[in-house]
């Protein structure tokens, strides 16, 4: 039996996975409107989430942020939504973090991260990965529901 | 209110099972409600009560059994505007 170090060169690495039916994000718009965009997105992600999938795309975006509080692993932290950006450098999506959630992001010694997103006709999903500074020993993994 | 937090739960907790009849420290996530049903929740008992969720109680045990749900609703009902 091994054990196997959740780190690479030295480098801790994080994963977080989230998957949202893309019904759900529907019905919270047709329910709520805006009270549930503003609520959750920053208006540059309003903004990039216009046209024929939209729904898709804040589905496949309201995903990844709960990827990254997966793996920010730390039960019960706050989770303010808007703190947590999607953004594109071109294809890429990229992440982007504030306030108190960039904060706890230092002091989880996070150096950078890759963000994958993908949706079908029914569901959204994220997975972001991300490499922290050595020697920050923090909880790793993807819980969480 | 917890006649209302429960009605709440029923038309927006996506639950697998009736969130008037569970107990009021069950597990809700357990019981099936979702992150993304958890905002739901949120905006509609802010509707229902006239409050607004400050980020520092947007975590899960905020909205893991109906009486955390309680607790912070009365918090916030109680808070000065």
């Amino acid at each position: 039996m091994i054990s196997l170090p959740g780190e690479v060169d030295g480098h801790r690495v994080r994963v977080g996975c989230d998957v949202v039916a893309i019904e759900d994000v529907q019905d919270s718009l047709a329910a709520f409107g805006d009270r549930y965009l503003r609520k959750v997105f920053t208006a540059s992600e309003i903004n990039d989430c216009q046209g024929l999938n939209r729904v898709h795309r804040l589905a496949a975006r309201f995903a990844a942020k709960e990827a990254v509080i997966k793996a920010f692993a730390v039960p019960d932290m706050p989770f303010p939504w808007r703190e947590i950006e999607v953004t594109r450098d071109g294809p890429l999506p990229l992440l982007r973090l504030s306030g108190t959630l960039a904060e706890q992001a230092q002091d989880q010694g996070w150096l950078s991260s890759s963000l994958s997103l993908s949706h079908a006709d029914c569901h959204a999903m994220a997975v972001v990965l991300v490499v922290c500074s050595p020697g920050n020993d923090g909880e790793a993994g993807a819980g969480g529901r | 209110m917890q006649d209302q937090i429960r009605d709440v739960l029923a038309a927006h907790g996506r639950m697998a099972v009736d969130p008037r009849e569970v107990d009021e420290q069950a597990d809700l996530y357990e019981l099936g409600m979702t992150s993304h049903a958890s905002v739901d929740v949120m905006l509609a008992l802010e509707e229902a009560f006239d409050i607004e969720f400050p980020d520092e109680v947007l975590k899960k045990s905020t909205f893991a059994s109906v009486r955390n749900i309680e607790q912070v609703v009365e918090g916030l009902v109680k808070a000065p505007a």
